[in-house]
């Protein structure tokens, strides 16, 4: 090859990766733009809303739209901001996230060590329940749930994501431990430990990476489930989703953007904070979810 | 240290039978070896020894006691895996103790305890590593660690040195054997290694299809093999299986061969052969029975000299393996390296049948009295 | 595999003889019990259920009038029900393909030694991190027809420009489908970004000796290996548009008049605010039939494909 036409490769190899690097700019800027819409619009007045457009700057910081969606607005008939939903959220989630997890490494060793007739057949059963569309299932609930004396409660709602959740929280777990080879359990076995001792001693001191996927993967979804939500709360029980959704659907007055976007901003940071603190886990908790089988 | 008893131990998954009815029993003391090719029931036999898995029926005993339903735990039992099985999150001082900790041995036996094992392994400098810091050979040291810190009444060892590489697995070898001989422990133990069976084993059962084919000294096995199946799985280069035709002489009989030229060699207890005049049998030679000619030996009983022709050479340091034909068969001969047996030509060799065995064609099995 | 044959039958065989009647041994299923019972009741016994109730005539409250496949009847008589059965369609149907095309091409051009590609990836795919309910809010914004993109448009100069999709019952379903993207469309670069450095990179050396250039040994090798992941977006994306429910609760509320209603929200509609409990049954039902559609070709070719392994 001639010295020229090597330039002129590099050349062209050089446009190349300028117009790539260009469009790879151009998409993260749509895909930040409408948080920095939000962000924005949430820092205006509602003149300024009305006066400017989307991107225009706040003429000043002002942080009142957003003191307003934490306890001043009207979410249906209540007008206490989004604090009191936001703790419900907590409120469910936490116990939610715990107990799904705890079930799933639990049922996750079963089936990859302790296997016995019809384990295998269970697991595949369990995997359906990733799957189906929960509107099957929300009629039967809400009856049982009544039943059960806790509609419209925060336990309830924790029952009906443990319930939902095991399912992930095992096919995650099991896919772990399936690549704990069967020898360590054996030979602790043999050492005389029992089952507990086992898991507590031998497994889950090496399944910390699963445990924080399962966990975060669990926190996102529970976090943001409006189904649920919207089906089997009460007024004062409703998840930050739920909330949000009310305020914003609310129309007494005046449209006030501003606090709505406040109000998005702060449904959403939780899953966002842990999604930029352990982005890693939360990657891997989706491509997990995505070759679930 | 315990005696071990299987008697007619089944093992069933659905339809298929993996173990077909086992009955070994060793003396306490005894290194017994499981040999066989892969999926012939040798891991399935140690996993219901050590009561990881159940059996379809029969019994086991460890010495008196009926431990075919005990668990693992209460059969005392140590057993060393091919991989090791470490637990990786304890360091190597955790991993001995372990078992101690379970049994409820008190911190400072448990102590003792792993000092004792780490001096016998010479391991004391790594028990506060964890395994994922050690070399294969160290791990493979610590897992025998953690099987001797019991002091069980038997060990079971799963082809623990074929994860490690040639060299320390001779080593390991030897160590083992010193082990077994300074303890004086039971142990059993699986390998495909036929080097290792030999040179550990008291006695070696050699399995194949969930039975037990012959259960015998090294020796026993290596010069009587019950048969086709365990004379061809025992022994490097394996026996020679040499087509031969009984024929009547003197009034006894022998067998003829298709060398160069037809030749007729005597056959250690002719009148085991009588049922077969005439017939045709398959003689079981070892490569180490046919050799240049050695002046010593000419003359003697069982001795023949006839010519061969040569295929190939293979030159292995202290001998040759000279691949020749025999009645259309492969036979491997043991040379001399400086004798000159070029391929593509015809050379004299040295067949001593004081040690031949026959087989019967059909069934296999060595033909006897 | 192995293993796993044996264990499994290892407790087939328990049953002819005497079992060691130790806890230790029935720990594991004592364990496993409370979400096996979970799973069957909640599962399966509400699948039932819910298929009895779609044959009754229940309207407040659940009653056991069967009326065979009336309810059915009048779902597919039902004009509001089939204007969500065809948005699901469209909605559908673009969002997999959008997602499916913006996915792959990020996902390669990520994949050429990008500087700074963690940063990149990770605004491609916080979208992902937030609830449908926190899209929707935002892109009711940025979609609404006076104050958002449209007014933006104008005031940078076109005059003539209109955007008003959001309240034009022909094009509100687009709405979803750009929210939704936008959304789940950085997950699809992560799973086939994911895919393409799994890809063996001594076959792209060899391609590259055969002298192919970089599109044919996408097009030819690289894209051709990743068939396993296209089939599990495939699976996933239609599964997020059949359940879509909370971005259409927040961005149309299934506005204007029922023209962005999907099948999830016609159900919900009918089940808990309509009192109509036997047609929302009935609607479930059929979503069912939907997922197990997709589901099953799914399932069966992952599992063939664990056998040929």
């Amino acid at each position: 090859m001639s010295n020229a036409a090597k330039r002129q490769t590099s050349t062209l190899d050089k446009v190349l990766r300028v117009v790539l690097y260009a469009a790879l700019l151009a998409m993260a800027a749509v895909y930040l733009a409408p948080f920095i819409v939000m962000l924005l619009t949430s820092l205006k007045d509602v003149e300024e809303i009305r006066s400017g457009t989307l991107l225009s700057l706040p003429g000043s910081l002002n942080f009142d739209a957003w003191s307003k969606a934490w306890s001043g607005a009207c979410t249906g008939s209540q007008c206490e901001g989004m604090a009191p939903y936001f703790l419900n959220s907590f409120q469910i989630v936490l116990p939610a996230v715990a107990i799904s997890t705890l079930l799933g490494a639990l049922n996750g060793y079963v089936i990859s060590h302790w296997k016995f007739k019809g384990s295998d057949v269970f697991f595949a059963a369990l995997l359906v329940g990733c799957f189906i569309p929960f509107q099957v299932i929300l009629l039967p609930m809400a009856r049982t749930l009544g039943w059960l004396g806790i509609a419209n409660t925060t336990t309830g709602l924790v029952m009906v994501h443990v319930v939902y959740g095991v399912a992930f929280t095992t096919l995650f777990f099991r896919n772990f431990y399936q690549s704990i080879p069967v020898e360590l359990v054996k030979a602790a076995r043999l050492d005389g430990a029992g089952f507990f001792t086992i898991f507590y001693r031998i497994i889950l001191p090496v399944s910390t990476p699963i445990i924080v996927v399962t966990v975060i993967w669990q926190f996102t979804q529970i976090w943001n489930d409006f189904l649920f939500g919207v089906a089997f709360s009460g007024f004062d029980t409703q998840p930050v989703t739920v909330a949000l959704n009310n305020l914003v659907n609310t129309s007494f007055g005046g449209k006030e953007y501003n606090v709505d976007m406040a109000a998005a901003i702060i449904a959403a940071l939780p899953t966002l904070v842990v999604y930029i603190l352990a982005g890693k886990y939360f990657v891997r908790g989706l491509t997990a979810g995505a070759v679930k089988g | 240290m315990a005696s071990l008893t299987i008697d007619n131990v089944k093992k069933r998954y659905g339809q298929t039978e993996i173990l077909k009815g086992i009955d070994i029993s060793i003396e306490a003391g005894e290194f017994l070896i499981l040999v066989g090719p892969s999926g012939c029931g040798k891991s399935t036999l140690m996993n219901s020894i050590a009561g990881l898995e159940d059996v379809s029926e029969g019994r086991i005993l460890i010495g008196d006691n009926d431990v075919t339903y005990a668990s693992p735990k209460d059969r005392d039992i140590a057993m060393v895996f091919q991989s090791y099985a470490l637990y990786p999150n304890m360091t190597v001082a955790e991993n001995i103790s372990f078992g101690l900790e379970m049994r409820k041995v008190p911190k400072a036996e448990r102590e003792a305890e792993v000092q004792r094992v780490a001096d016998m392994l010479q391991i004391g400098h790594l028990l506060k590593r964890k395994p994922g810091q050690l070399s294969g050979g160290q791990r493979q040291r610590v897992a025998m660690g953690r099987a001797l810190a019991r002091r069980p009444k038997m060990y079971l060892f799963d082809e623990p040195l074929s994860n490690l590489d040639a060299k320390l697995r001779v080593e390991m070898r030897t160590e083992i054997k010193k082990l077994h001989q300074k303890l004086g422990t039971t142990i059993v133990y699986v390998t495909h290694d036929q080097i290792e069976a030999m040179t550990l084993a008291d006695r070696i059962a050699v399995m194949k299809d969930g039975e037990v084919q012959q259960l015998g000294t090294p020796q026993e096995i290596y010069d009587n093999p019950t048969n086709l199946f365990v004379a061809g799985f025992m022994g490097s280069p394996a026996m020679n299986f040499i087509p031969a035709k009984v024929v009547e002489q003197n009034g006894s009989y022998a067998l003829e061969l298709q060398a160069s030229k037809p030749t007729v060699v005597p056959f250690p207890k002719p009148e085991s052969l009588k049922a077969y005049a005439g017939k045709e049998i398959l003689l079981g030679l070892r490569p180490e029975m046919i050799t240049e000619p050695q002046p010593h030996k000419e003359g003697k009983e069982f001795v023949v000299t006839a010519d061969i022709d040569v295929e190939v050479t293979e030159p292995m340091g202290a001998d040759t393996m000279v691949l020749t034909r025999i009645s259309e068969a492969e036979v491997n001969c043991r040379c001399n390296p400086a004798y000159p047996a070029k391929a593509d030509e015809t050379i004299a060799m040295m067949f001593d049948t004081s040690k031949a065995v026959a087989f019967d064609k059909d069934s296999g099995k060595r033909i006897d009295n | 595999m192995n293993n796993n044959a044996a264990k499994a039958g290892s407790g087939a065989t328990q049953a002819g003889r005497p079992a060691r009647l130790s806890l230790a041994d029935w720990m594991p299923k004592i364990v496993m019990a409370p979400t096996a019972v979970a799973a069957i009741v909640c599962i399966y016994g509400y699948m039932i259920w819910t298929a009895v109730l779609s044959f009754t005539n229940s309207r407040m409250l659940p009653t056991y009038n069967f009326v065979g496949l009336d309810q059915y009847e009048r779902l597919f008589m039902n004009d509001r029900w089939l204007v969500a059965l065809s948005n699901l369609g469209v909605f559908g149907g673009l969002f997999i393909l959008t997602c499916l095309f913006l996915g792959v091409m990020l996902a390669i051009f990520l994949d050429q030694k990008i500087r700074a590609e963690g940063a990149i990836r990770t605004i491609y795919l916080y979208p992902m991190a937030i609830s449908f309910i926190v899209t929707g809010t935002a892109w009711k914004w940025l979609l609404n027809p006076t104050n958002g993109i449209e007014k933006m448009m104008i005031e940078l100069g076109f005059e003539d420009f209109r955007f008003n999709w959001l309240s034009d019952p022909d094009m509100v379903v687009y709405c979803l489908v750009i929210a939704a993207v936008w959304q789940a469309s950085g997950f699809v670069m992560a799973l086939f970004l994911a895919g393409l450095r799994g890809v063996d990179s001594e076959m792209i050396k060899a391609a590259q000796l055969d002298g192919a250039s970089i599109f044919t040994t996408y097009r030819r090798i690289i894209l051709p290996s990743l068939k396993p992941v296209f089939f599990s977006a495939l699976v996933i994306l239609s599964h997020i548009a059949i359940k879509s429910f909370d971005l259409v609760a927040a961005l149309t509320n299934g506005g204007p008049g029922y023209s962005s209603d999907l099948p999830a929200n016609f159900m919900y509609a009918h089940a808990f605010t309509r009192s109509q409990i036997g047609l929302g049954a009935a609607s479930a039902m059929v979503m069912l039939g939907c997922v197990l559609a997709i589901l099953i070709p799914y399932l069966y070719s992952e599992l063939r494909g664990e056998r040929h392994e």
